[in-house]
């Protein structure tokens, strides 16, 4: 055997499979960590903001949020991976009917906890939080319940973690669509699970992080 | 996969969620019940931990890769975190004496 024939072959040669995984679910985990290391930096950005602000920071109860809601949508985000899971265990046994049962069960609990979202911003909106007060030429300046900041994470973390729910549900309806079709092989909805079961995983520390501490 | 496992296919999802559900009854009860501060930080933190190693264990099946797929993936996001957050600590409370002075 040649050295370079030696190299490629071995795990961290950059053979065929380094990981063991086909390139497809390689490539999908590269993605998820880059797309992590986002959420860890505005994290760390939203830590920054916490523990630079003079006036004290709204603690669980005395923010605008009614924790029993957040953890309505933290149920039906977690409900939605278990359905998600069964999905792609469905998949790999070839039942497709369960499959496509299982990919619209999610599609309808993301679809839920989107609709949550957006009610819960109309509800913060409303009480006087806004993303912009043209009116006093202030952006992020309006917050009802401490220091400014407060809101500018609010919509910072929840909305781009809403971005992704959203663009998740168009992985998931896309999937089920093909699925539906007998197009998809169960290694496509494999990668639309690990992207969804990462959202639910972001939001995990969303919950702790910003709504419960 | 266990002959166990491979008749109940599903079975490690629906664990898991009600493993997660029962975790994140117990962070709403301590926030409810207002536990002391130096507690309820670290409970929080354990238990988040603790749900986002199930999810990237259980539901993205991270357990079931090869190991040096999971540490790429563990090691490549916590280090960066804890590099990035030791970084901005520090400079968060020099904001902040500057600010009140």
């Amino acid at each position: 055997m040649t050295h370079d024939a030696a190299v490629m072959e071995a795990h961290w040669g950059g053979g065929a499979a380094p990981f063991g995984a086909s390139w497809q679910k390689t490539m999908m985990w590269i993605f998820i960590v880059t797309d992590a290391l986002l959420f860890s930096g505005l994290l760390c950005g939203y830590a920054f903001l916490r523990m630079a602000s003079p006036a004290p920071w709204p603690g669980a109860q005395e923010g605008a949020f009614a924790i029993p809601f957040i953890a309505l949508m933290t149920f039906i985000l977690i409900t939605s991976s278990a359905t998600m899971g069964t999905a792609v265990g469905a998949s790999r046994l070839g039942d497709r009917r369960a499959t496509l049962r299982f990919l619209i069960l999610t599609i309808i609990g993301g679809a839920a906890f989107l609709g949550c979202q957006a009610y819960e911003w109309t509800h913060v909106i409303r009480e006087g939080q806004h993303l912009t007060n043209h009116a006093k030429g202030a952006p992020f300046l309006v917050n009802p319940w401490g220091p400014p900041q407060y809101g500018q994470s609010f919509f910072l973390l929840t909305g781009f973690h809403g971005s992704h729910v959203f663009s998740g549900l168009v992985i998931l309806t896309v999937t089920a669509i093909r699925t539906a079709l007998g197009k998809t092989p169960a290694q496509n909805v494999e990668m639309a699970g690990l992207y969804w079961h990462f959202v639910d995983l972001v939001w995990v520390f969303i919950f702790t992080l910003f709504y419960l501490l | 996969m266990s002959v166990h496992d491979a008749a109940h296919p599903y079975r490690i999802y629906w664990i898991t969620w009600v493993f997660l559900l029962v975790v994140t009854v117990a962070m709403l009860g301590a926030e409810l019940f207002h536990m002391p501060r130096w507690f309820l930080v670290p409970f929080l933190l354990a238990f988040m931990m603790l749900k986002a190693i199930m999810i990237g264990g259980n539901f993205m099946h991270l357990r079931f890769e090869k190991s040096n797929l999971a540490f790429m993936v563990f090691a490549g996001i916590m280090v960066t975190t804890l590099i990035l957050f030791l970084y901005i600590a520090p400079e968060s409370q020099h904001v902040l004496d500057r600010t009140i002075r």
